[in-house]
């Protein structure tokens, strides 16, 4: 079994327990109130600053991957 | 449309969405007001549900171009159906990443195992597996009809996702923008929500344009080593 194999087969294993635990999911969605009560609405900033960080830092990398890769190949077709 | 074209548009496509995104920053930041219950936080809103959307449109386009792929055996179909799923993935994992984050300030935890939630990350491991699928059989051939099929099933799990808030008792919101009674958020808050959502799909459709160029001067290269080796 190479590497590709294995890793398919735990990828299987992940999702049949992803839909098991879907089935699931009403009698474990409810948080206990308590939880729900002790929200902090309005103060952490940083949770914003980092989602924005996330999202411009994706697309950049993906970008950048684009980039080096058709370079890659362009070297290669010159070659 | 030649390889340069292509290229060519997906850069200039690219550069406009990248220039808007920095307009959605600027009006996320700086413009729109800020929401009553849940405050800043609520400004996540701008990414995630843009991210949502794109992710969908692409790994719709990669399950559309798998089907036809199987139906008609053009690679060009198949190369289109990579490159969308690997920006289905990057837009995805936005979404994915963003979303825990104003899970904690909504609802007090990153993460809870509600259907939409779930869902969402079972459709991130479907296509996870759409690109092991492809690079696990000796028969490139054989790979790419396998993956075809692995996103077609894939993309069957989006409507299920937009529908599971309206299904099942959620944490997760309910739509607000796509409703028969029209969208009932504030005029800058969708003004903006807009924007970002034109931004997104720009910067993907570039993106996508970009990458499908890459496939093609891969399969030239492919082309290429096969005559040299003849």
């Amino acid at each position: 079994m190479n590497r590709n194999e294995s890793l398919c087969g735990l990828l299987s294993v992940i999702t049949l327990l992803v839909s098991a635990i879907t089935l699931s999911a009403q009698e474990i969605s409810e948080l206990p109130g308590a939880q729900l009560a002790a929200q902090g609405l309005g103060r952490p900033y940083w949770h914003v600053f980092i989602a924005y960080a996330i999202a411009i830092g994706l697309v950049f990398f993906w970008v950048v991957s684009i980039g080096r890769r058709l370079s890659q190949i362009e070297k290669k077709l010159g070659n | 449309m030649s390889s340069k074209k292509i290229r060519l548009g997906g850069t200039a496509l690219a550069m406009i969405g990248l220039v808007w995104l920095g307009v959605v920053y600027w009006m996320s930041f700086f413009w729109v007001s800020t929401e009553v219950t849940q405050g800043v936080a609520q400004r996540i809103f701008y990414v995630h549900v843009p991210a949502a959307w794109t992710s969908f449109l692409a790994f719709g386009l990669a399950a559309l171009t798998s089907a036809m792929y199987l139906w008609l055996r053009d690679e060009r179909l198949d190369r289109a159906a990579v490159s969308a799923a690997e920006g289905g993935m990057v837009f995805a994992t936005i979404m994915l990443a963003t979303g825990p984050l104003w899970g904690k300030i909504a609802w007090g935890t990153y993460w809870t195992w509600e259907p939409r939630l779930t869902l969402t990350l079972l459709l991130w491991f479907i296509f996870l597996g759409y690109f092991l699928v492809r690079s696990s059989t000796e028969n490139p051939e054989k790979g790419k009809r396998h993956a075809a099929v692995v996103a077609i099933v894939g993309a069957l799990d989006i409507p299920f996702i937009h529908l599971s808030v309206i299904w099942f008792r959620s944490l997760h919101p309910e739509p607000v923008v796509i409703k028969a009674e029209g969208p009932t958020l504030p005029g800058d808050m969708l003004a903006t929500l807009l924007m970002s959502l034109g931004a997104f799909t720009a910067l993907f459709l570039g993106l996508f344009l970009l990458r499908y160029s890459l496939e093609n001067l891969r399969a030239e290269l492919d082309t290429r080593s096969r005559h040299a080796s003849v």
